[in-house]
């Protein structure tokens, strides 16, 4: 049976190929519109300037101003003998937490989506509270977790093999601590995006894919995880930006002096700070300051290039 | 090939105040092709999904070939459904999408691409097969749609609203193509739609539903010259019958200041009053004296037919209060014009009562 | 799949979901629990035990009052510096959202990428040049070298953008320019009116940001009386005794803190954030899953 092209029905329109819009050139219509749009971004575009764009060209001169020349101040930088330990440290911590988030949130989100609505939202209440004390606060309530001696979580770390405070804290264990602390916090409002997303799927699909015969988790895995994706990239830029600048935690945690295996510069943004405020060495610590951008900045865009995920109308 | 039985199939919504689908009993022979039409919220989509899966059961019965399906899962009912907003998976391309539940069902890879490739042959879309949804038109989307049911050869397609987003001349060949197909294929097809015309070019029977209940299942040919009730009489053909009030009188029925006699006995007593209704088609100019009187407010020329729109004058009521617009069809060019007073009357036969009360077809003898 | 096959999956999903739950929610618990009892009782009682009232108040005394009402000031200022910064913040986003999403300007495709760019990094790579810069400015030790920080929010923008261009119509838009409507009335009297959920979204997100902020303050200010209350949190666990035993030789007349305070003090550091996240939770999570969905 053959069957007129679709193509040749006047009254068609073929979608553009790949879905996306092709940029045409801004071209603002004449009249008042043009330039009441100038003042209503005035302010913010003052604050960017010199919150945002004057910092980093500040750092990228500081950094390549050294007095030994352009690029001396990185030479020196990287070959302070805690720099190459700092960087170990924050890798360590990222795999750990980037991994381990990604795992939790995603399985998570599907595990509620698949509960009833009233039930979901209970549980995703509940996992986003930590939220509320982001920052020194949760180093505190996790100082106070951690502690075998105190800890309601006391009979895990007894299994664990810590008996007290600084076995727990000990210099090995605490990228997998600071990893924990950050899900924590910020696991719930992921989630919550999440979900999102996950309602944004259009019901008609799960029902297709329910009569196609795939179960919840094939469901899941073949229809589910891949209409979410854009935002699971969008959790890891984010997430392996804020990772690489790490320094509240250490920082508080180090406040316990018990913490000695928390050494002031134990990730590369305390490092920085250190060497400023101890040494005065500014050109070193701006160096720092533009490796971690420029690391966060490469990552995000290899991850925003390869999952397509902006699209500026 | 089966025949699909739902016996008093009842669904309620949990904040619903009446049923969405009342106590539907209903057959679906082997290889037919049934459309289910009416006015949104009959109930026609939720018995849809009833049989799909997609809808609890809450009384009643449903059977495939005579086994219960009641308890099955969706994906255990050998059923395939086209979904109104096609449900293409948009991550996925066309061979894909129509291989999925094949993939599903562990098939094993070279037969799925034979069926795919068989599928989308009939369809016409085997050069799509590596594109995206999101590369497609709405015709083509729909036609992948179509392919992806076709593939998993079941028992039963369940199409619902298919053509309801595609543009209207698009729509009208459509239709025939889809027809045709389920002919070809020979599958038992359930069809949901709104549009009564879909209804009457495509299906063998046609059931229409009006507020979850079952007004009349029939070809479309008795639906429009035997319709059970007012319902089915005033939603089955367009334009739509015109419906009058009127009183059971010597013989006949008065409309208004006019009686028109009927040409067999009536098996209902003088005074019982009445809804008559008459279809565009069989009204013409009544021959000097007598005739519904109604004045002329406009028309529509067509090209190939023209409708006159006249309000009804002389005490005539519509069986609607507001209503009291007759339309008739002429002849091209012969038309009334706006303003003249015409007598209108119905031609043989044409006439039909019903019970004004409970809107049942009064049947007139011979 | 057989029906106790998906059940027993069923089971496993739901413990799963009790463990994170317990993971997430437990600590909490402890922290309210915990300014109720005694060090002791901390150490010997179960964590889920309800001390008494008075330990309580004496807890709240205790901490409130110590190294003269610290906890007070720091109180103050982190409002000061938090509330200044989401007030800037609003007022920058709001426009600037709404007219990257509605208005026609050259340039503006430029600023949503940079604005996009900026969100992805966070701020602290730059708090070591912003340290620099403000000090030339002249700035440091000021309120403004922690309000002006807090108010440059470009998430704020980013949403704000992604509501307008969702909620606002372009032809609702351009009626109102063809009846003669100049673009700020049209901003004042279309957008602003239907902008309250989103000033609400872009003032929660920054106000928790601000509170919560501690690498900025932590190099911004110097002196305790300058402090937030995050920075001073972290000054309390040097004073607390189980956490730096070494400070503190017996007989020393210092006042020594304990886990309650400690705890007692977090709560209050926690308790705005708090509360604005337990009430305006419905709200907000509409508001986000509108950002959050939209295509």
């Amino acid at each position: 049976m053959s069957v007129p092209s679709a193509a040749a029905v006047p009254g068609e329109r073929l979608r553009r190929r790949g879905g996306r819009a092709v940029g045409k050139r801004e071209r603002p219509p004449a009249g008042s519109s043009r330039t009441a749009g100038y003042f209503f971004v005035a302010l913010y575009v003052a604050l960017l300037l010199l919150l945002g764009i004057a910092p980093v060209v500040y750092a990228i001169y500081l950094a390549f101003s050294n007095s030994g020349g352009a690029g001396s101040a990185f030479v020196d930088a990287f070959n302070d003998y805690r720099f190459v330990p700092a960087f170990e440290h924050i890798l360590e911590f990222m795999a750990i937490w980037l991994v381990s988030q990604t795992i939790f949130v995603v399985g998570l989100t599907l595990m509620l989506h698949n509960q009833a609505q009233r039930v979901g939202a209970g549980f995703r209440f509940i996992f986003y509270i930590p939220g509320a004390l982001a920052g020194a606060a949760s180093v505190v309530v996790w100082l106070f977790m951690l502690d075998p001696t105190a800890s309601p979580f006391a009979f895990g770390l007894h299994w664990l093999g810590y008996a007290e405070f600084n076995n727990t804290i000990a210099p090995g264990n605490l990228p997998a601590i600071f990893a924990i602390m950050a899900f924590w916090t910020g696991a719930g409002a992921w989630i919550v995006v999440m979900y999102g997303a996950l309602n944004n799927i259009p019901h008609e699909l799960i029902e297709c894919a329910q009569m196609d015969g795939a179960n919840a988790f094939k469901t899941a895995i073949f229809i589910k995880l891949p209409l979410i994706r854009k935002w699971v990239v969008y959790m890891l830029v984010l997430s392996f930006a804020a990772g690489t600048q790490l320094f509240v935690e250490p920082t508080v945690l180090g406040s316990a002096a018990l913490g000695v295996g928390v050494s002031k510069f134990w990730s590369p943004n305390q490092l920085a700070w250190f060497l400023a405020s101890q040494y005065d060495e500014f050109n070193e610590a701006a160096a720092i300051s533009i490796v971690l951008l420029a690391l966060g900045l490469v990552v995000a865009g290899l991850l925003v290039w390869r999952g397509r995920l902006f699209e500026v109308e | 090939m089966a025949i699909v039985t739902f016996d008093e199939a009842t669904r309620t919504y949990p904040n619903g105040d009446r049923p969405a689908v009342d106590q539907l009993t209903l057959e679906v022979r082997d290889g037919e092709f049934l459309v289910l039409v009416g006015p949104s919220g009959c109930g026609k989509t939720t018995t849809l999904r009833m049989l799909a899966g997609l809808e609890n059961v809450d009384e009643g019965e449903i059977f495939i070939d005579g086994k219960s399906v009641v308890n099955l899962a969706p994906r255990d009912r050998d059923i395939a459904m086209v979904f109104q907003n096609y449900a293409l998976y948009p991550h996925m391309s066309v061979a894909q999408n129509m291989g999925f539940a094949l993939r599903m069902a562990k098939v094993p890879k070279s037969e799925i691409e034979e069926r795919v490739g068989a599928a989308a042959k009939i369809l016409d879309i085997e050069e799509y097969l590596e594109r995206k949804p999101r590369q497609l038109s709405g015709g083509q989307r729909q036609r992948v749609a179509m392919g992806r049911a076709i593939v998993r050869q079941p028992r039963v397609f369940l199409m619902d609203e298919p053509l309801s987003n595609l543009d209207a001349k698009l729509r009208v060949a459509t239709r025939a193509e889809i027809a045709a197909l389920q002919r070809n294929l020979g599958v038992t097809t359930l069809y949901v739609t709104h549009d009564q015309v879909e209804a009457m070019t495509m299906g063998d029977r046609v059931a229409v539903m009006k507020d979850g209940v079952l007004q009349q299942c029939d070809t479309p040919q008795t639906l429009y010259d035997e319709p059970a009730n007012v319902f089915v009489a005033g939603f089955i053909g367009s334009p739509s019958m015109n419906l009058l009030e009127g009183t059971i009188e010597d013989g006949g029925v008065r409309l208004g200041t006019t009686t028109v006699l009927a040409a067999g006995g009536l098996p209902v007593p003088a005074g019982a009053a009445v809804t008559v209704g008459l279809r565009p088609e069989s009204l013409a100019i009544a021959p000097a004296g007598g005739g519904i009187p109604a004045r002329v407010s406009m028309v529509e020329e067509l090209g190939s037919e023209a409708f006159v729109h006249a309000k009804l004058a002389d005490g005539v009521s519509p069986a609607v209060p507001g209503e009291d617009t007759i339309v008739a069809r002429f002849e091209p060019r012969t038309a009334p014009a706006p303003g003249e007073l015409i007598h209108l009357r119905a031609k043989d036969g044409a006439m039909m009562l019903f019970d004004a009360p409970s809107g049942e077809r009064i049947v007139v003898g011979s | 799949m057989a029906l106790s096959r998906r059940h027993a999956m069923n089971f496993i999903a739901i413990m799963i979901l009790l463990f994170f739950t317990a993971f997430f929610f437990v600590p909490i618990i402890w922290l309210f629990l915990a300014p109720t009892k005694t060090d002791g009782q901390l150490l010997t009682e179960s964590p889920f035990a309800f001390g008494s009232l008075s330990t309580l108040a004496h807890t709240f005394h205790r901490i409130v009052t110590y190294s003269d009402y610290s906890v007070l000031i720091w109180l103050k200022n982190s409002a000061i510096y938090s509330f200044g910064g989401t007030a800037l913040a609003i007022l920058a986003a709001i426009p600037a959202g709404y007219a990257l999403a509605l208005t026609h300007f050259i340039g503006r495709r430029l600023l949503l990428a940079i604005t996009l760019v900026v969100m992805i990094m966070p701020a602290t790579a730059l708090v070591l040049p912003l340290f620099l810069e403000i000090n030339k400015l002249g700035l440091y030790g000021t309120i403004w070298a922690l309000i002006l920080p807090f108010g440059f929010f470009p998430f704020g923008v980013y949403l704000t953008y992604i509501y307008f261009s969702a909620t606002i119509p372009k032809d609702l838009l351009a009626a109102a320019r063809i009846d003669g409507a100049g673009e700020w009335r049209v901003f004042w009297h279309i957008a602003l009116p239907l902008a309250r959920p989103i000033v609400a979204l872009v003032g929660f997100f920054a106000f928790v940001a601000s509170w919560n902020n501690f690498f900025l303050p932590f190099v911004m200010t110097y002196d305790s009386s300058q402090y937030p209350i995050q920075i001073g949190l972290q000054q309390l666990i040097g004073s607390t005794a189980s956490f730096n035993p070494a400070n503190y030789s017996a007989g020393s007349s210092i006042v020594v803190l304990h886990r309650p305070d400690l705890a007692m003090a977090v709560i209050i550091a926690i308790a705005p954030v708090l509360l604005v996240f337990l009430f305006a939770q419905r709200s907000l999570v509409t508001g986000m899953l509108a950002g959050a969905t939209k295509e």
